[in-house]
């Protein structure tokens, strides 16, 4: 791998997340109103008490030094006190991550497989009726909201035939331990995954189904076949091997993309992951863990991205070494 | 002077092919409905949607009155749909015109005069498309305040770099083709080579850009409503299924669920079945294969 | 194309599988590990639940908040429930005797309490609880706890002088949680920095597990004075939505409401199911439209307020936004209350009035716009009306006040804004946020608390008073009732208040909900419906009554 390539690479991502932590400082200070206020829900609460929970936040200094303050803070790891929480935000999102790529982990394994199996028997079957019901279906699912499927998904299998649980992470106070707990949970993750998957598959499909068609109209595919290799040896050989390599883009990307699922998915069936805190974060107005929780998003975000060009490289030597073909592939 | 070589199609051979596209066909077919709907909403046995009606109409199913059944202040579903298309499409447009407009004179400018200036826009261009889009849509709308016209912004601020990007590297590989060089050699400035020659070959993504920013728009709007963060004062697809779902009442009437999602699927289908159908045909051997 | 079926078959199959296996193993598991048990599953929304247990003001002003510290701790004495008047119960008080100015209070503890570490409650822990928490949280800094000096007679005795005469009915020292003083001492000068993890003290119930946003796990309380409760454990579960918690208790996974009972339109969903009875209460909270006469505008004009109250038609409210279940209300005070005045005035629904009224004020529309103009003809009348987005009832309610409005020529626009934004803007009349709201609180049983909501601002009154109210003879009013120390005296004086408010609008008092509970039955008995149903802030009543069959 190329050394410089890859320097050039972690520079633009480190100037991107100065930026981002500039955007996220400068967003939550437009607030309307005064958002130190909305802390107290007391009514009678004193100039006083507010001018020392501003000082308290560092609200009290001029733009530049509250600037200088947060990135201090924010390289000792420190993310401020939630006003709703009343913990520190880092504290809070750290809790909160490991249940969120769980659910982001299975959703795309889930999609990945069958949306790969899918596409490429639409690819396969280019043309035919087989191909055109996945392509349609594919192509609704994909025009669905996540957080419609959410809902859909719950009055059914939730509600008119109670199977699944109707939100959270494990059964209230039930005291499992060990086996049953990992069981709990899984049945608690099946809908809000589902909810997610059913819309990303859809990517996947077209994704694998276009690059199966290219694979095949490949000289030597052609070549193969005439040979008289067997059909699915053609298929896993040469075909699936080739639509490997957008895959693993579309799924950097995902990721990237996912957290919008999640917010939608965690929201509809209260999953006490990231995605739900964030939602929660607005609806309390508990700007702190908001930052915070946007911060995780836009970092997380960014690093996936540097995975994937990495990954790229790493794949497919034909990417030119500025890296202009990964983004505009 | 002006060269034609690379002029992609006539007019009427691209509209021959599209409507041949049998995606291109139903997503026109559906798309047109919608704005039929829209257009002649008054007139389609509507009432107004916003107008509450009687305290025995409340939460009723669907009958001879309310085709679609009413809400829970009375209000009837069906001009609640037919006046939400509107809303739905209106801020579809809009948002598109912006986010294209602003994405083309900036992937233009990027492409066209190379350099520092190319170099400063791309990273701000690759700083908003690293952003993670709907937490920030969210962020700014809660920050901003619910209005539709603020929805349409937020959306606006995420949405354009992805054209500027696309319109760029369209410029970049003009830029190399020999007619561009011809005219530049006979000493045109580079306003008018843009306007005259770039532009125009632009247009294509412009437009396949312009149908997915309006379904991304629609499927934005729809989510940041029912999280709450959409215009309440405003009846859209979107506040439909908000105030649905806040009601507690969803489960006991599917007439209400129902309709905002169909409308909102169907029409996100409509633009993507047009996209799927308009880049098919652009694509080079497209109009070989089909023999025109 | 039979090929491909193979890999389909092979998905729906293994899926089948998965689903089947996760849900008969763990929903096996279930049952058999909550048999022995019995236990009251109480259903909550997220945005009603409580995130930490640190003592902070959503013990007063959270949902959840001010009912679990109620399970945990004792109080004094505790307000007994609609049966009984709502009369001053004993509680870790068994009795108490006041001066003749009625000043000087004397409680007499019961011996027998202790923290649920085994400590015995006692006079001291008393004391140190009214001395430092109202410093340490202004939610408790209220009249009921402004005390000139306490002394300690012995462990389980304490006279305490107040700053007002009490006791018209209720004595002071009015619901606050008794701490224990050896795990608080170290903390008594800001109580928020204490974590609070397992909320000691003396109540029936104990913290088992409190998962933030997910559930609170309360067992019983064995040793507790009074006997142990009965049920073995309450389990407080948190859902997303209103909608996913109404299906919960339908489909058996939770026993009750936490709060604010149900939606009126989904009330079909739990009458005539087995099992399940609908217990329907008048609400603990009013509702009024809120003036800011901090605006420099037509709502200023008394006349505008009293054509606003004329055009508002409240029955039209309550069918409309309500399904009928709720009653108009004309005062702070509640009609069933002994010091409710009958005498004040009225301002029935008559949109031709509230038009006569506008017109010969100088409101006219001068611009043939459809929209009366200021008086002044600096523009047209319009005004925006202030609601919270996230209440279902009060936007509904809301949308059609502006419906009603703009048919007498006034013209609204609604400011729906999130509920905390609200308050932000609510609570700061004087930055012009708004020019009217429509507003809500529970003043309960005992509201003298709630009278602040009119004094006016120089004189004491910024915080509460929401309208920028601001009235000489009402404050003057005011001061007599706090001084008085006969209840005949005192009454007077609630009522001429009651009196001025109707005269003035700063509030214009609209209308009172019911709060309907769907409760099983089948299970336990014993839930005890107040006004503001079955759990609520001044009812604690029903997870101390509460039995398994």
């Amino acid at each position: 791998m190329n050394i410089k390539f890859v320097a050039r690479k972690i520079l633009a991502s480190f100037l991107t997340l100065l930026a981002i932590t500039f955007v996220n400082f400068a967003i939550f200070r437009m607030v309307p109103g005064d958002p130190i206020r909305m802390m107290f829900k007391d009514p009678r609460v004193s100039i006083e008490d507010i001018e020392a929970m501003k000082v308290k936040y560092g609200l009290d200094k001029p733009m530049m030094g509250q600037y200088i303050n947060y990135m201090k803070n924010l390289a000792k790891g420190e993310l401020g006190i939630s006003f709703w929480q009343k913990k520190p935000v880092g504290k809070v999102i750290a809790e909160r991550i490991p249940r969120t790529l769980g659910l982001i982990g299975l959703s795309l394994f889930l999609a990945v497989v069958i949306g790969t199996i899918l596409g490429a028997v639409a690819g396969w079957k280019g043309g035919s009726k087989t191909d055109s019901a996945i392509m349609g279906i594919s192509m609704t699912l994909y025009s669905v909201p996540s957080f419609a499927f959410g809902i859909l998904l719950m009055l059914a299998f939730a509600y008119h035939f109670a199977i699944f649980p109707l939100g959270g992470i494990e059964t209230p106070a039930s005291g499992f331990t060990g086996i049953r707990k990992i069981f709990d949970i899984a049945r608690h993750m099946v809908l809000p995954s589902f909810s997610i998957v059913l819309w990303y598959i859809g990517q996947y499909i077209l994704i694998t189904r276009s690059s199966m068609k290219d694979v095949l109209s490949q000289p030597y595919i052609v070549t193969a076949r005439a040979k008289g290799v067997r059909e699915r040896r053609i298929l896993t050989r040469h075909a699936l091997r080739n639509a490997f390599l957008p895959l693993i883009t579309i799924t950097g990307v995902n990721i990237a993309f996912m957290t919008g699922g999640i917010i939608e998915a965690e929201t509809v069936f209260s999953w006490p992951g990231l995605g739900r805190l964030f939602y929660d974060a607005v609806m309390k107005r508990d700007y702190p863990l908001l930052q915070g929780c946007f911060l995780v998003f836009a970092v997380a975000v960014v690093i996936l991205n540097f995975a994937v060009d990495l990954l790229y490289t790493r794949i497919d030597p034909r990417v030119r070494i500025n890296g202009e073909a990964v983004n505009e592939g | 002077m002006r060269v034609n070589s690379y002029k992609l199609q006539k007019a009427g051979d691209f509209w021959a092919m599209f409507f041949s596209h049998r995606m291109g066909r139903t997503g026109f077919l559906i798309f047109c409905f919608f704005i039929f709907l829209a257009l002649f909403a008054p007139i389609l046995r509507t009432v107004p949607p916003e107008i509450s009606g009687s305290a025995d109409r409340i939460l009723t199913g669907p009958d001879g009155i309310s085709w679609l059944g009413t809400d829970d202040l009375a209000r009837d579903v069906w001009s609640q749909v037919i006046f939400g298309s509107r809303v739905s499409l209106i801020i579809g447009f809009v948002t598109a015109i912006i986010t294209v407009f602003t994405g083309t004179l900036v992937g233009l400018v990027a492409g066209f005069k190379g350099g520092i200036v190319d170099e400063i826009l791309m990273r701000i261009v690759d700083f908003f498309m690293m952003l993670p889009h709907l937490p920030l849509m969210i962020v700014l709308a809660a920050v901003m305040g619910a209005s539709i016209w603020n929805i349409v912004i937020v959306i606006s601020i995420v949405s354009w770099p992805s054209t500027a990007r696309l319109v760029r590297s369209q410029v970049l590989s003009l830029k190399e083709r020999p007619f561009v060089e011809a005219i530049r050699c006979l000493g045109a400035n580079d306003i008018t080579m843009m306007m005259s020659e770039i532009l125009p070959n632009v247009f294509p993504v412009m437009f396949a850009q312009g149908v997915l920013m309006v379904t991304e728009t629609i499927y934005a709007e729809s989510v940041l409503s029912f999280l709450g963060l959409g215009d309440p004062t405003t009846i859209s697809w979107g506040t439909m299924l908000h105030f649905c779902f806040e009601s507690g009442a969803m489960a006991r009437s599917p007439w209400w669920v129902f309709p905002p999602i169909v409308c909102i699927v169907s029409l996100i289908i409509s633009f993507s079945f047009l996209g799927t159908a308009v880049t098919d045909i652009l694509t080079p051997g497209y109009k070989e294969k089909m023999g025109y | 194309m039979k090929k491909n079926l193979p890999i389909l078959k092979f998905i729906a199959a293994a899926l089948f599988i998965i689903t089947f296996s996760t849900t008969a193993f763990a929903g096996g598991a279930q049952e058999s590990g909550a048999a022995e048990k019995t236990r009251l599953n109480v259903a909550w929304t997220a945005g009603q639940s409580l995130d930490s247990l640190i003592i902070d003001e959503n013990w007063q002003y959270l949902e959840m908040g001010c009912t679990l510290w109620q399970l945990c701790y004792d109080q004094l004495w505790i307000m007994g429930d609609a049966e009984s008047g709502y009369a001053a119960q004993p509680m870790l008080a068994t009795h108490w005797d006041v001066s003749e100015d009625k000043r000087t209070w004397t409680f007499y503890l019961r011996d027998d309490a202790v923290f649920h570490d085994g400590t015995p409650v006692t006079a001291y822990d008393v004391e140190f609880t009214f001395e430092y928490l109202p410093a340490s949280d202004p939610a408790w800094d209220m009249v009921d706890f402004y005390y000139e000096s306490m002394t300690v007679i012995d462990d389980y005795t304490i006279e305490i002088t107040m700053v007002n005469p009490f006791g018209m009915p209720y004595p002071p020292m009015y619901w606050a949680p008794i701490l224990p003083k050896h795990i608080w001492e170290p903390y008594k000068d800001n109580f928020k920095s204490y974590e609070n993890d397992h909320m000691l003290g003396s109540g029936m119930y104990k913290i088992k597990e409190f998962k933030a946003g997910q559930y609170v796990w309360l067992e019983a309380n064995e040793d507790y004075w009074g006997g142990a409760p009965g049920v073995d454990e309450i389990v407080f579960k948190i859902y997303g939505a209103e909608d996913t918690r109404n299906m919960a208790i339908q489909n058996g996974e939770a026993d009750m409401v936490g709060y604010l009972g149900i939606s009126p339109l989904t009330i079909e969903d739990f009458e005539d199911v087995e099992g399940i009875d609908v217990l329907i209460s008048p609400d603990i909270n009013i509702y009024w439209l809120n003036f800011n006469l901090h605006q420099k505008n037509g709502i200023q004009d008394l006349e505008v307020r009293k054509a606003i109250m004329h055009a508002v038609d409240v029955e039209r409210i309550i069918e409309m936004a309500l399904v009928g279940y709720g009653e108009p209300a004309d005062s702070f005070v509640y009609k069933e209350l002994e010091w409710y005045n009958d005498d004040i005035t009225r301002y029935p629904y008559d949109a031709a009035r509230a038009e006569a009224i506008l017109d010969a004020a100088g409101y006219k529309d001068t611009d043939g716009d459809g929209v009366r103009n200021e008086k002044d003809g600096s523009g047209n009348m319009s005004y925006e009306l202030l609601a919270t987005a996230d209440v279902s009832e009060e936007v509904k309610a809301a949308t059609i006040i502006a419906e009603m409005l703009g048919d007498v020529g006034i013209d609204v626009q609604l400011k729906l804004v999130d509920t905390d934004t609200y308050y932000n803007y609510l609570y700061t009349p004087d930055e012009d946020y708004f020019d009217f709201s429509l507003s809500t609180e529970g003043p309960g049983p005992n509201g003298e608390w709630f009278w602040d909501f009119c004094r006016g601002w120089d004189n004491g009154g910024a915080g509460w008073n929401t309208a920028y109210y601001s009235s000489d003879e009402f404050d003057t009013a005011m001061d007599n009732m706090m001084a008085s120390n006969t209840l005949e005296e005192k009454n007077m004086y609630r009522k001429e208040m009651q009196k001025i408010i109707s005269e003035d609008i700063p509030y214009g008092i609209i209308f009172r909900k019911e709060i309907i509970c769907p409760v099983n039955t089948a299970e336990f008995t014993g839930y005890t419906a107040t006004m503001g149903g079955t759990s609520n802030w001044i009812n604690p009543w029903s997870f101390l009554n509460i039995e398994a069959k």
